[in-house]
């Protein structure tokens, strides 16, 4: 959610500090910040404060609970009066009641439709929003501001009867077709709910969704029908899934926020309305068929936080979070009952509320405690050390392979072919995971034979093996595929006493994606007093940056002389080297080693 | 005959299970087809709700009416199906390999490895969550390693936490791994009593790890079946 500074500020008497500082305290206190920039903070809600913290509302309470400055204002906190103004001119047909909450509407009459003023213009623009027109600025900024997602059509164009339209609540039908306010057409599926004009039996929106183009406002529109509604979060979620068409509604409505919410939505927008667009309320209606159940009272005790965080907080420092997140708090002895706001859905049970704790107070503020693991009290019930005998079995037998000359590979578990098949494989080549591990093992000793000049002496061949698991029809295991067969492999069995042998890495060094060249010279050493370790420093020195591998792959002496051969591999990091600037490499060498008084065949 | 090399991987996932191991937790092991049962709905993360959209499943082809399977996700289901065989008090580690159907580059990977870490018992806080991991990075990334906590949201963890290390060679805070308090519903459904026992749970990833402490740019080199990864690092024996 983007939000700004500025308008955060707004809730607040006191000035808030920097953006930085701001950041910092959400970051350690509440959410992420994916990005700050000037002005700007873009928060990364999580998914059970989704219902109240899409809003800039949500985030300065959460704001002032962690820095403790108190709300100026807080638009939840001040009562909604009653607007259900009784008119005929506007009525509302819900279907089914568990997939429309609630539905409040207004008829507006006598707006005038124009440029936002410059302070809501630049509200929006400041979060990433265009700027449309005044009515529909309004219904966004309200959304932005408080986390109710509202919407406005032209109520001219919806049919009327005996004076009054109608708005409706119902599924789609076989077939039926949406053009939606960015012109696209869509062909509905019959799960979508739309909201209609009732009279004429048209859609007019994808509820919770999008807005339809048939009834969207204009700049000749005079009277809108203002929406504020609660829709299913299950029934949003698969439909805006459906239509691949997620939208700023259809994120807060699948995380289920409160239908209370309503109310205070309509009434904020209708109120922003007459004051850049004038116009007369004629009609609000509320359809709330059944109402949505209040938050239950939870209860914590001071014990329990302790218990569970490991902490020593006080029974002040307890009660102080409760208050600056404006709980309604009664505390019993050491237990603290509190009522949630009605737009705190996610508060349900006491570790709920052990984690508010936490994380307000601090996570710095708990010690790093020694769990002293007592193998004897936690470790596997059944014996008295911890228990890693099927995990060291497997280890053995990757032992006994390296000690083979065996070099381990990982590969991945999907295939062309198998008895599982993926629904959604990633790799529609590879829709299946894999019955055995020989088609990986032949491709990678094809390549392992063409890089084994680069890692392994010419003397040696590329031997390979991998433990994985395999997914045949009789179900997974796994198995061991070796590149050649194995004289006296053991099984995978249980073993606890194996210790695996461990190794230490250096850094990794980066390997090159271009080819290589190979070349073998093989020389006389002429003066037997030439050790090795000179002549090897001749060939690299002549060689140069491309040596990546040196390999003395033969010696034999006759008659006082010293025969000697090696495979030299060249490659560069950075492009292809040819064969004309390897060769000039090689007779380097060749002259080198000669003044050096080799004798080179 | 020169010995052949280990995997880098193994090589990552012996040295932490011998930290966990001296620290007293058992190696745990599960499957990697998992029902949804074990993988989401156990763990407290129900179907067609958004806390489902953290983690881009691939999912098994089924007949009508059986139960779904899917590509384990995480390594979280063996909490379940340990608690479930065993009970607490426990204290376990879970690497293995896990699948997410999303999009690979230099930082992700369809399928990587992740290590779990369950401690359940009468007394296990989130005080020792935050010792356990303190002293594990200690022992990986080194003696000025050191950890801080952040709030999170997880289903199955109840308070959640992000983790981030401090890496002293880099002189960087990195995100590392997500954390929390066993949720009393996740307890519940491995037939655990939550009124008698509560616990810490942990899930990181192995190929993360690895690249951190031996600066690997690519995850996608862990899992390509190409020998020059084995040979790319000097190699000791401890």
């Amino acid at each position: 959610m983007k939000i700004s500074r500025n308008w955060l500020q707004k809730f607040f008497t006191e000035p808030l500090p920097s953006t930085e500082a701001i950041a910092e305290a959400f970051t350690f206190h509440a959410f992420e910040i994916e990005e700050v920039d000037g002005d700007l903070l873009d928060v990364k809600v999580l998914p059970n404060r989704a219902a109240d913290c899409f809003s800039h509302r949500g985030l300065a309470k959460e704001i002032s609970a962690i820095l403790d400055i108190p709300l100026k204002n807080d638009p939840l906190r001040s009562a909604v009066k009653s607007m259900d103004i009784v008119s005929p001119y506007l009525k509302v047909e819900i279907e089914d009641p568990k997939k429309c909450l609630r539905y409040m509407g207004a008829l507006v009459r006598g707006v005038k439709i124009g440029p936002s003023p410059a302070w809501l213009r630049d509200a929006l623009e400041a979060v990433g929003q265009r700027s449309i027109n005044n009515i529909v600025d309004a219904t966004n900024y309200v959304m932005l501001n408080i986390g109710q997602p509202l919407h406005a059509f032209d109520a001219k164009k919806l049919a009327q009867k005996n004076g009054a339209c109608a708005i409706g609540i119902r599924n789609a039908k076989e077939g039926e077709k949406i053009t939606a306010l960015s012109g696209e057409e869509y062909v509905l599926p019959t799960s979508i709910l739309l909201i209609t004009d009732a009279h004429a039996d048209v859609p007019i929106g994808v509820a919770g969704i999008r807005g339809g183009k048939a009834a969207e406002i204009t700049n000749d529109t005079t009277d809108i029908v203002v929406e504020s509604a609660n829709f299913d979060g299950t029934t949003i979620r698969r439909g805006a899934q459906a239509l691949k068409l997620m939208t700023e509604a259809s994120l807060r409505f699948q995380n289920r926020p409160s239908p209370e919410l309503c109310a205070y939505g309509i009434r904020d927008v209708l109120a922003l309305i007459q004051e850049i667009a004038g116009g007369e309320i004629a009609s609000v209606v509320d359809a709330y068929p059944i109402h949505a159940k209040k938050n239950r009272e939870v209860s914590v005790s001071l014990a329990k936080i302790n218990g569970v965080l490991g902490s020593n907080f006080s029974k002040k420092e307890v009660s102080n979070v409760f208050e600056r997140l404006g709980f309604k708090t009664k505390i019993d002895n050491d237990t603290f009952t509190i009522a949630p706001p009605f737009e705190r859905t996610d508060l349900v049970i006491s570790e709920d509320l052990v984690e508010e704790v936490g994380r307000i107070i601090g996570y710095d503020r708990i010690p790093a405690s020694d769990i002293g693991c007592p193998t004897s009290k936690i470790g596997h019930p059944m014996s008295n050390i911890p228990d890693q005998a099927r995990y060291r079995g497997i280890e053995k037998v990757k032992d006994f392979l390296i000690e083979h000359g065996f070099t381990e590979i990982s590969t991945q578990s999907f295939a062309e072919k198998g008895d599982v098949m993926l629904a959604n494989p990633l790799d529609k080549t590879k829709p299946a995971l894999r019955t055995n591990l020989h088609g990986n093992m032949k491709e990678a000793m094809e390549r392992a034979r063409y890089y084994a000049p680069l890692v392994l002496s010419p003397s040696e061949k590329p031997k390979l093996f991998e433990v994985g698991t395999i997914f045949p029809k009789e179900g997974e295991r796994l198995a061991v595929e070796t590149s050649e067969p194995v004289p006296n492999l053991p099984l995978i069995a249980d073993d606890a006493g194996y210790e695996p042998k461990r190794y230490e890495l250096g850094v990794f060094k980066p390997f090159s994606a271009y080819p290589f060249i190979t070349r073998d010279i093989a020389f006389w050493a002429g003066d037997a007093r030439q050790d090795e370790v000179h002549i090897e420093k001749i060939i690299r020195d002549c060689a140069g940056g491309f040596l990546m591998h040196l390999d003395q792959f033969d010696r034999f002496e006759k008659r006082g002389k010293v025969s000697l051969a090696y495979r030299l591999v060249f490659q560069s990091m950075e492009r292809t080297l040819t064969d004309a600037e390897v060769n000039d490499r090689m007779q380097n060498i060749s002259a080198a080693l000669r003044a050096a008084g080799c004798e080179v065949r | 005959m020169s010995q052949g090399r280990l995997h880098p991987l193994t090589i990552t996932i012996r040295e932490m299970v011998s930290i966990f191991g001296r620290m007293g937790f058992s190696v745990a092991h599960g499957p990697e087809l998992e029902t949804e049962w074990y993988n989401f709905d156990a763990l407290a993360i129900p179907a067609d709700h958004p806390a489902r959209d953290m983690w881009d499943t691939f999912w098994v082809k089924t007949k009508e009416g059986e139960e779904r399977n899917v590509l384990r996700t995480h390594t979280s289901p063996v909490q379940i199906r340990w608690l479930e065989k065993y009970g607490a008090p426990t204290c376990i580690i879970v690497p293995g390999k896990v699948f997410r159907n999303e999009a690979t580059d230099a930082t992700h990977e369809a399928q990587f490895y992740q290590l779990e870490g369950l401690a359940v018992g009468p007394d296990v806080t989130l005080a020792h969550l935050k010792g356990t991991l303190e002293l594990f990075c200690k022992a990986y990334f080194g003696p000025d390693a050191k950890i801080r906590l952040r709030p999170s949201f997880f289903p199955f963890t109840e308070p959640s936490v992000e983790v981030d290390v401090w890496f002293p060679a880099r002189q960087t805070w990195l995100e590392v791994m997500g954390a929390g308090m066993v949720h009393p519903q996740v307890l519940r459904n491995a037939k655990v009593d939550p009124n008698a026992h509560q616990g810490f749970a942990f899930g990181l990833g192995v190929e993360r790890f690895a690249m951190i402490k031996y600066a690997i740019p690519d995850i996608r080199l862990f899992h390509s079946g190409d020998v020059r990864f084995n040979y790319a690092f000097d190699e000791k024996r401890v």
